[in-house]
C-alpha cells in the first residue's frame, strides 16, 4: 500500500516535470469531455427516442410471424410497408406470451395505409340538392329532410342552387386562368369548357326546375369530373385492439371527440394528420402564423409567414367553394361590418380579411374563427363522420370499409411530431376487413352467405325488411372483405348495414380470434428486454408458435439505427483523439524511460524488482490518464448538467420524436463515464506497455555509469 | 574474522562486437566482515567491474563469487535483486538519488522495497540515519536543493538504512572536493566502526586510500597485491616499490 502511494507520488511529480504531459493530458481531457458530453446526449436521445417509439406504437417488443418475407418495420422502410405473413392463431400465441415472465400486455396489431376520399364539393352539393328535390316531391329521402315544411325546402333549394352557381363561377375562373396560363401546359379541355359555359348561363338555371333530376344528372356527369381536387388523404393506420392499446400506451390521449367505445368498431385520426391534412388550409396557415408569432416571429420579417399571408390572401377559393347562397349573403354582410368595407363580392372580402399584418393579426384571427368558420366546414373529416377507406387487399382488389370517426388522438409530448403523429388507429375488425385476410373455412362460409344475401339485397325497397327481418343478422355477420358493399348494397340498405356495424359490440375473444400481423408487448421491467426477447424466442421454438420477437429498436427500422450511427461516429471521433494520445503517450514514455535510465538502474541496483519498475511506468501514465480523464469527466458532466438545466429545444417538429417532447433534458448517466474510464485505462496502459517493458530491461549496471 | 566476500579466479569478459575485452583476468580476493577496504588502481584497471561482481549487479564469466555465503552464479535474477536489497548497500560516484523524491523518501525507498517495517518504524529508522549523517533538518528537501556532499550523505544514509552487511562505494568522493570527500570518508569510517558494516570502496585517489584498513591494488584486471594504506599510497604516488608487499591470499 505504501509502495503504491510512493509510486503515485513519484508519478505525479514526474508528470509535473515534463510539459509534454500537459499536451497528453489535454488530449485525454478533450477526448473524455467530448465522449462524456456527446455520449451523454446520445444516451439521453436514445432514451427519449425509446420513450417515443415504445410509447407511441412499438411497445418494448414486437412479434410477428417468422414466416414473413420481410422484417417488421413499423415506420416503413423506403416508403413501403413490409410484407408480413399474417398470424392466424393469435389466441394461442397471446396465451403463451402472456405467461412469459415480465410480459405485461400483448396488444395485437396490423399496420397498413390507405387512401381515404371525402367526396368533392360538387358531389356533396349535388347530393344535397337531389335530396332536397326528392323531399319536396315526396320521394324517399332522408327522414330529417322529409320532415321539413315546403317553404323551408324551397329556401334551401335556392340556397344550394346559388351555391352551385358560385362553384361554377369559381370553376369558370379556374378555366379562364388556365387558358391564359396555356404556356404552363395546363390545357383546358374544350369539352369541359363548353359544359361550363352552358351551366353558367342564366337560361340553364331558369329552366332548371323543369326537370331538376335530369339537370342534376348533367351537372353530375359533366361538371363534377372537372373538379380535380377530390380530397384524397393517405392515412397510415394501425389496426388494433383499441382498449388494450389505450391501456398500454398511456401517453395516448384523445384530443377531439371520444375514445372508441369498448368493443366497437371505430377510427381515431391522428390529430396531427387531422390538423395538417384535413383542416382548411387557410385555417391551418392562420394557426401556424399564430404559433410562430407566439414564439416571437414576425410577419414583417419572416419569409415563411409572409408566404403564408400571401397564400391566404390569394387562395380564398377553398372557402368560396363551400359557401352556398344563404351563407354567402350572411358572411358578406358580417365581413363588410367587421372590416368596414364596401366591397360586395365575397372573394375580395375574404382576401381583405386575410391581408394580415403583425398589428391586425390577432383581430383577424378572431374574425376568421368567429365569422367565417361557422359558415364552412373547418375539417374535411369531422368527429362522427363515416370514413370510407379504400385499400388494396392482399389479393389485390380494392376494398372499401366504412368506419366511424370517434375522435382524434395524440401522444403527450409528441403532439407535433410527424413521426408519432402520422399513424391513426382503427379497430381490428375493420382492419381485417380491409386487409382482406380470411381463413379458408370462413371464406367458404361467407361465399354461401353472399349467394343468399346477394339476391335479397338487389331491390333497395325491401332491403330494410331484409335487414331487420331474418336476413339482418346474416348481413351483419358478413365481413365486408367478401361482400363488396357497393354492389351488395347501396342506398338505405348500405346505410343500415353501416349503422349496424357501428353499433355492434365485439367481445375480446372476437377481437383476438382473427388475423393479426404483429403484436406489441409491454414489459414490466424494460431493462430486462434482451432477456425477455431470448425467452420468447425459446418459447416460440419449444411450442412451435412460429413467431419472431424483436426489440422496439429493431422494429423502428432505420429510425432505430440512427442513434447507433451517431454513436458509431462518436466512437470513431473519440478513437481518433485517443489514438493520437496513444501515439504521443508511447513516444513520451519512451523518451522518459530513456532519460531515466540511470534512476531506474539505481533502483534496480538497490533492490527494486522488475515488477516494481513496470508498475512505476504504468502507474505514471494511468495517473496521467485518470487525472486528466477525471477532469474531463467532471467538466463533461458539468456541461451536461448545465445543458440539462435548460434542456435543448427541439429545432423542428421532426425532432419532437427524438426528444420525446419539445425539449431534450439530458441527464448525466453512468454508462458513458464508465466506458470513458475503461477507454482511458486501456489507452494509457496499452500505450505505455512497450516503454514499461523496456524499462524493466534496464540493467542495474546502468546505475554505475556516470551521467553522459 | 569470517569472510563475507570470497572471490576466486574470477574472469570477466565483455564482448565488444568481434573482440573480447577482459576486464578481470583471474582475480582472487577475500574480504572479511567489518573491513574498511579500498580497491585502488588506475583507470580501466577493473575496479568498477570488480565492485559490480561483489554487488551482484553483474556475474562473472568464469570463477567463483561468494557474497554473504551465497554463490552468485547459482542465484536467479530475482534472488540476486533480493540479495542486493537485503545484504548490500550502494554508494555511487554521482550519488544517484531519485530527484523527484525528498531526502526522507530517498532514504526510505529501500525500506519500502523490503516491505518489512510499518510507517512508524520506517520513520524512526530513516530519521535515525539522517541524524547520523547530519541531515535531519533537511529531510523535506529535494536532492537538487542540496550540495554534493549533502547528497552523498543522503546516499550513505540510503545505503545503510537497511542495515546491510556490505556497503559498496565506487569512487564515492570523485565528484566532491577534497575537503568534502574527507568528511564523507570520515562519516563512512565512523559508521564502519560503530556498526561493524563492511565497506568496500574503490578509488584512485591516494588521499582516499589512507582511510582504508587495507588496499587491494588492481592493474590490468589483475590483483597486484593487498597492502597497507601507506604502501599503497606510496605506490600510487610512484615513490617507491614496496619491499615487503604483504600479500594475503585466501
Ligand atoms: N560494459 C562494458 N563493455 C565493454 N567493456 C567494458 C565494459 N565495462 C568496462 N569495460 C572495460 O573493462 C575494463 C575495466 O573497466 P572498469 O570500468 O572496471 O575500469 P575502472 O578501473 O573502473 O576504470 P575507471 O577508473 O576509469 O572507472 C576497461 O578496459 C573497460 O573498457
Ligand atoms: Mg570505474
Amino acid at each position: 500500500m505504501d509502495r503504491v502511494v510512493l509510486l503515485v507520488r513519484m508519478a505525479i511529480r514526474n508528470l509535473l516535470a515534463s510539459p509534454i504531459n500537459l499536451l497528453i493530458g489535454g488530449l485525454i481531457l478533450f477526448g473524455t469531455l467530448v465522449f462524456v458530453i456527446l455520449g451523454g446526449l446520445l444516451d439521453s436521445l436514445n432514451q427519449s427516442m425509446q420513450r417515443s417509439v415504445v410509447g407511441s406504437l412499438a411497445g418494448h417488443i414486437q412479434i410477428y410471424s417468422s414466416a414473413s418475407k420481410d422484417e417488421l418495420t413499423l415506420y416503413g422502410q423506403m416508403g413501403s410497408d413490409p410484407d408480413l405473413k399474417a398470424i392466424t392463431d393469435f389466441p394461442r400465441i397471446e396465451e403463451a406470451l402472456s405467461k412469459v415472465e415480465n410480459v405485461k400486455m400483448v396488444v395485437p396489431m396490423g399496420v397498413s395505409g390507405a387512401l381515404i376520399t371525402s367526396g368533392n364539393i360538387v358531389d356533396t352539393t349535388l347530393e344535397k340538392l337531389r335530396d332536397l328535390y326528392k323531399a319536396r316531391d315526396g320521394k324517399p329521402s332522408p327522414p330529417k329532410l322529409a320532415a321539413l315544411p315546403r317553404d323551408e325546402l324551397d329556401r334551401r333549394i335556392v340556397s344550394e342552387t346559388s351555391h352551385m352557381r358560385q362553384i361554377i363561377k369559381v370553376l369558370r375562373g379556374d378555366a379562364e386562368k388556365a387558358m391564359t396560363d396555356m404556356l404552363n401546359g395546363t390545357a383546358v379541355d374544350p369539352y369541359n369548357l363548353e359544359a361550363l359555359r352552358r351551366v353558367e348561363h342564366d337560361e340553364f338555371w331558369a329552366d332548371f326546375e323543369k326537370d331538376p333530376y335530369a339537370n342534376l344528372e348533367f351537372l353530375e356527369n359533366r361538371i363534377a369530373p372537372i373538379v380535380t381536387d377530390t380530397s384524397m388523404v393517405f392515412l397510415r393506420y394501425v389496426g388494433t385492439d383499441l382498449d388494450k392499446f389505450e391501456q398500454s400506451f398511456d401517453r395516448m390521449r384523445v384530443i377531439k371527440g371520444t375514445p372508441v367505445p369498448r368493443g366497437h368498431r371505430g377510427f381515431l385520426i391522428a390529430d396531427l394528420i387531422h390538423e395538417e391534412q384535413m383542416k382548411l388550409k387557410t385555417a391551418r396557415r392562420l394557426d401556424k402564423i399564430k404559433d410562430a408569432r407566439a414564439n416571437g416571429r414576425l410577419i414583417a420579417t419572416d419569409d415563411e409567414l409572409k408566404r403564408f399571408v400571401k397564400e391566404n390572401r390569394l387562395q380564398t377559393r377553398e372557402l368560396v367553394l363551400q359557401l352556398d347562397g344563404i351563407k354567402t349573403q350572411a358572411l358578406t354582410k358580417s365581413l363588410q361590418d367587421a372590416l368596414g368595407s364596401k366591397e360586395t363580392a365575397i372573394g375580395p372580402l375574404l382576401s381583405e380579411l386575410m391581408t394580415t399584418t403583425d398589428e391586425n393579426f390577432d383581430q383577424r384571427y378572431q374574425q376568421f374563427y368567429g365569422l367565417v368558420v361557422p359558415q364552412v366546414q373547418l375539417y374535411r373529416v369531422n368527429v362522427g363522420d363515416m370514413l370510407t377507406i379504400k385499400a388494396f387487399t392482399k389479393s389485390g382488389y380494392i376494398q372499401n370499409v366504412n368506419v366511424k370517426v370517434y375522435g382524434t388522438f395524440a401522444f403527450t409530448g409528441l403532439e407535433k411530431s410527424p413521426l408519432a403523429g402520422s399513424t391513426s388507429l382503427m379497430d381490428l375488425m375493420s382492419f381485417r376487413d380491409l386487409y382482406g385476410y380470411l381463413t379458408a373455412d370462413k371464406a367458404e362460409e361467407l361465399k354461401e352467405i353472399q349467394k343468399q344475401t346477394g339476391a335479397k339485397t338487389i331491390s333497395r325497397e325491401n332491403a330494410e325488411d331484409e335487414l331487420f327481418g331474418e336476413g339482418a343478422e346474416v348481413v351483419a355477420e358478413a365481413t365486408a372483405g367478401v361482400i363488396d358493399p357497393d354492389t351488395a348494397m347501396s342506398g338505405a340498405g348500405r346505410k343500415l348495414r353501416e349503422e349496424d356495424l357501428v353499433r355492434r359490440v365485439y367481445t375480446e375473444h372476437e377481437f383476438n380470434d382473427g388475423v393479426v400481423l404483429n403484436a406489441a408487448l409491454m414489459l414490466n421491467d424494460p431493462t430486462r428486454l434482451d432477456e425477455t426477447l431470448a425467452r420468447i424466442s425459446k418459447l416460440s421454438d419449444e411450442q412451435n408458435l412460429g413467431i419472431k420477437a424483436i426489440s422496439w429498436q429493431k422494429a423502428s427500422g432505420l429510425l432505430g439505427q440512427i442513434i447507433n450511427v451517431f454513436r458509431a461516429l462518436l466512437f470513431v471521433a473519440v478513437a481518433i483523439i485517443f489514438f493520437i494520445a496513444m501515439v504521443i503517450i508511447n513516444n513520451a514514455m519512451m523518451m522518459a524511460t530513456i532519460q531515466r535510465t540511470q534512476v531506474i538502474g539505481t533502483m534496480r541496483a538497490i533492490g527494486a524488482q522488475r515488477g516494481l519498475i513496470l508498475s512505476m511506468v504504468l502507474v505514471e501514465s494511468m495517473v496521467l490518464g485518470l487525472l486528466f480523464g477525471g477532469l474531463g469527466m467532471l467538466a463533461g458532466s458539468g456541461v451536461l448538467g448545465a445543458i440539462a438545466a435548460k434542456g435543448i429545444a427541439a429545432p423542428n417538429d421532426v425532432m419532437y420524436f427524438f426528444f420525446s417532447g419539445p425539449r431534450l433534458i439530458p441527464h448525466v448517466t453512468g454508462a458513458p463515464l464508465i466506458i470513458a474510464l475503461v477507454i482511458i485505462l486501456f489507452v494509457t496502459v496499452f500505450s505505455t506497455l512497450l516503454p514499461a517493458v523496456m524499462a524493466t530491461r534496464i540493467s542495474p549496471l546502468r546505475a554505475m555509469q556516470a551521467d553522459e | 574474522m569470517s569472510a563475507i566476500v570470497t572471490i576466486q579466479d574470477v574472469v570477466k569478459e565483455y564482448n565488444l562486437g568481434a573482440t573480447v575485452v577482459q576486464a578481470l583476468r583471474g582475480v582472487s580476493l577475500t574480504v572479511d566482515k567489518g573491513e574498511f577496504i579500498s580497491i585502488a588502481g588506475p583507470s580501466g584497471s577493473g575496479k568498477t567491474t570488480l565492485l559490480n561482481l561483489i554487488g551482484c549487479v553483474d556475474t562473472a564469466t568464469r570463477g567463483r563469487v561468494e557474497v554473504a555465503g551465497k554463490n552468485t552464479a547459482e542465484l536467479s535474477e530475482r534472488e540476486l535483486t533480493d540479495l542486493r536489497l537485503n545484504t548490500i548497500g550502494f554508494i555511487f560516484q554521482s550519488f544517484n538519488l531519485v530527484s523527484v523524491l525528498t531526502v526522507f523518501q530517498n532514504v526510505e525507498f529501500p525500506l519500502l522495497l523490503q516491505n518489512k517495517l510499518n510507517a512508524k518504524e520506517r520513520k524512526a529508522r530513516v530519521e535515525a540515519l539522517l541524524e547520523q549523517v547530519g541531515l535531519l533538518t533537511h529531510q523535506k528537501h529535494r536532492p537538487n536543493e542540496l550540495s554534493g556532499g549533502q547528497r552523498q550523505r543522503v546516499a550513505i544514509a540510503r545505503a545503510l538504512v537497511t542495515d546491510p552487511l556490505i556497503v559498496l562505494a565506487d569512487e564515492p568522493t570523485a565528484n566532491l572536493d577534497s575537503e568534502t570527500g574527507q568528511a564523507i570518508l570520515d562519516l563512512m569510517k565512523s559508521l564502519n566502526q560503530q556498526k561493524g558494516t563492511t565497506f568496500i570502496f574503490s578509488t584512485h585517489d591516494h588521499r582516499v586510500m589512507r582511510y582504508a584498513n587495507a588496499v587491494v591494488r588492481l592493474a590490468d584486471g589483475k590483483v597486484l597485491g593487498r597492502e597497507s594504506p601507506e604502501d599503497a599510497v606510496a605506490h600510487a604516488m610512484g615513490l617507491e616499490t614496496p619491499k615487503h608487499a604483504e600479500v594475503r591470499t585466501p
